[in-house]
């Protein structure tokens, strides 16, 4: 059934699909970034397809794809990035992002995929199609640092603003630490005005008296 | 006093300004630690901002570095009310993924305890909402039948919310004999306490008033927002999972899916009743139909050998070793498995490197979409009405916020 969806697709935008295959049971279609936008809009429009539900957004890289270690110790140890990386050849593209879409009408799935290369991370946004997409672009946003462009408020949304880095990329370490943030320094009703906890002369926290702030280099 | 008032007006206009009120993170009404922040116009919500993200625990990132069998706990904490069916969905998803059918008795089990764990979650949002909108009554209610239940759970698994109790392939032990028949009389009791909550909610005028024509959505715009589950079924379209796309034995049960028209709170709030008691038609019909059998498939390659083989044969010893230290060698692939989770599609993406460990997971918690529509569904309401708002969407902040 979502065979005749990719010919359908296939055959309405023949310069869209870059290409397609179905695998273990899922149909993906592979299309070029500069046609995102306007294949989706067909895809969720079209009576045939009629595909009205972007489930989810998700992205993949790649970098370590074919070179991560497996077993024993490899499992057990924090350096498992930096051992891939130093061995890493260069992957291009590197970041793949899936569109998990589906049909409540006609009961049929259908995954798109855009490649893109790490030196030109940008997609554009498919909010403008489906509501649903405002978050899950920010998550992909979030997690690796994909700009979707022309979206409304393309922040980060699990993570807070000061957070830096892109934590589900491969060359991102699993125990990297990030510096602790002094409050914001705002009127306090309870304290009043002046620099809070880790602001200016105010050490961050009881725990953190004498400690300017954490390394972030270094693994806890 | 300007010489322009009229000291006969009666009614002249207050002049006000917009406020911002913040609700949450931490408020019991919040349901974990979302932050709202809310723009009011006296009292009527001119806008209102969610933020996510303070129960964010890196979910993807820590399943990145176990084995596939070491994620199963993190995924029972991504939904804390259901978390069979989490369970379920990420098995199914590696079975996919492996090529791998499981025994019939197995997937009857794990149709029976994931509708069990259905309850569970409805029960949840059922007792939310009553104490929250002053039915206290209905709160005790609601959590007395959901202690029952996970009485029966944790004699299946041994713990009360955090099960684990899925393996690829199958399941971790059989059902322990006499169990049927103690879920069976729970069952009764179960439903006679929501039958009790439906006469003290679903006629009571004070609810009614509160809830019906709060939080309108169309079916249309529902599904724009990427909602699923109950909360789109209570604006009028039929879809659900177990329906559209039967998975595990679900195609041999006979059952109905509830439906809203009104795509309010309260529609929301009753197909919550009306599924727990096809759950329980479900649920009669599995330990009724369930064939006796193995539970687990009998591959060393993706399951545990049994402990008689691990103390009694080299080989049982070897699978074992490779198993626990290397994992299950799952096929490298990409796939996306969707189940029907309590609140709508529950979704994972699964790409496997062929190399122990999942490379990448990411989950679409059915929950993640609903609270995206949140500002749409207040904008225009009361500041009370928020939270029998936010009740109905029974937003799990385990999922959402990964």
């Amino acid at each position: 059934m979502a065979q005749a969806l990719i010919d359908l697709l296939r055959e309405t935008h023949p310069d869209a699909v870059v290409s397609s295959h179905s695998h273990k049971g899922d149909e993906v279609a592979v299309v070029r970034r500069e046609k995102l936008q306007e294949v989706c809009r067909f895809l969720k429009e079209d009576p045939r397809a009629d595909l009205k539900l972007l489930a989810q957004i998700a992205a993949v890289d790649l970098l370590t794809y074919s070179t991560e270690s497996t077993g024993g110790a490899a499992l057990a140890s924090i350096e498992v990035p930096a051992y891939d990386l130093a061995r890493k050849p260069a992957v291009e593209p590197r970041f793949q992002v899936a569109y998990n879409l589906g049909s409540v009408a006609r009961k049929h799935r259908l995954r798109l995929r855009v490649e893109l290369r790490s030196d030109d991370l940008k997609l554009p946004s498919v909010t403008g199609i489906w509501r649903t997409a405002d978050w899950w672009e920010r998550y992909v946003y979030d997690m690796f640092g994909v700009e979707f462009v022309g979206h409304p408020n393309l922040t980060r949304i699990m993570l807070y603003p000061e957070f830096v880095g892109f934590p589900l990329r491969k060359d991102y370490p699993v125990r990297k630490r990030q510096l602790l943030i002094p409050e914001l320094d705002f009127p306090d009703l309870v304290r009043g005005p002046g620099p809070g906890p880790g602001g200016a002369g105010v050490p961050m926290s009881q725990t953190h008296v004498g400690r300017k702030n954490v390394d972030p280099t270094t693994y806890d | 006093m300007t010489e322009h008032h009229d000291p006969l007006a009666l009614e002249a206009e207050l002049p006000s300004s917009l406020m911002t009120v913040n609700l949450g993170p931490s408020h019991p009404a919040m349901h974990g630690t979302v932050r709202l922040v809310v723009t009011l116009d006296g009292e009527t919500i001119v806008d209102a901002v969610p933020e996510i993200g303070f129960l964010h625990r890196g979910f993807s990132k820590s399943s990145e570095n176990s084995t596939w069998t070491q994620v199963l706990p993190y995924t029972d904490r991504l939904n804390y009310v259901s978390p069979y069916l989490n369970n379920i969905g990420y098995v199914m998803g590696v079975e996919k993924l492996i090529g791998l059918h499981i025994p019939e008795r197995a997937e009857y089990i794990r149709v029976l305890t994931g509708e069990l764990a259905r309850i569970t979650d409805h029960l949840t949002l059922l007792a939310a909402i009553g104490l929250e909108l002053g039915a206290f009554t209905v709160f005790l209610y609601a959590i007395e039948a959901r202690e029952l239940l996970w009485d029966r759970i944790s004699e299946l698994s041994g713990a009360r919310v955090t099960v684990s109790w899925m393996r690829v392939g199958g399941c971790a032990n059989d059902l322990p004999p006499g169990w049927g028949e103690k879920l069976r009389e729970s069952m009764v009791r179960v439903v006679e306490l929501t039958n009790e909550i439906d006469v003290l909610l679903t006629r009571n005028r004070i609810f009614v008033d509160r809830t019906r024509g709060i939080g309108v959505l169309s079916g249309e715009e529902a599904l724009d927002w990427g909602f699923t589950g109950p909360c789109l079924r209570a604006c009028g379209v039929n879809y659900d999972v177990r329906k559209a796309h039967p998975y595990s034995v679900y195609d041999r049960m006979d059952f109905e899916v509830p439906l809203g028209s009104a795509g309010d709170t309260y529609d929301r709030y009753f197909l919550r009743i009306a599924e727990i008691r096809q759950s329980h038609r479900i649920i009669d019909q599995c330990l009724e139909q369930m064939p006796p059998g193995p539970i687990i498939v009998d591959d060393w390659r993706y399951a545990l050998p049994p402990k008689k083989d691990v103390f009694g044969s080299i080989e049982g010893v070897m699978a074992h070793f490779k198993l626990i230290t290397e994992g299950i060698q799952v096929p490298a692939g990409e796939v996306y498995v969707f189940t029907e989770g309590a609140n709508g599609e529950l979704g994972y993406h699964l790409v496997s490197n062929g190399k122990g460990k999942p490379y990448a997971i990411q989950v679409r918690g059915p929950g993640f979409p609903i609270l995206s529509a949140l500002p749409r569904l207040v904008r225009g309401h009361m500041v009370a009405d928020i939270i029998p708002i936010f009740d109905s969407i029974n937003m799990i902040g385990g999922e959402v916020e990964q």
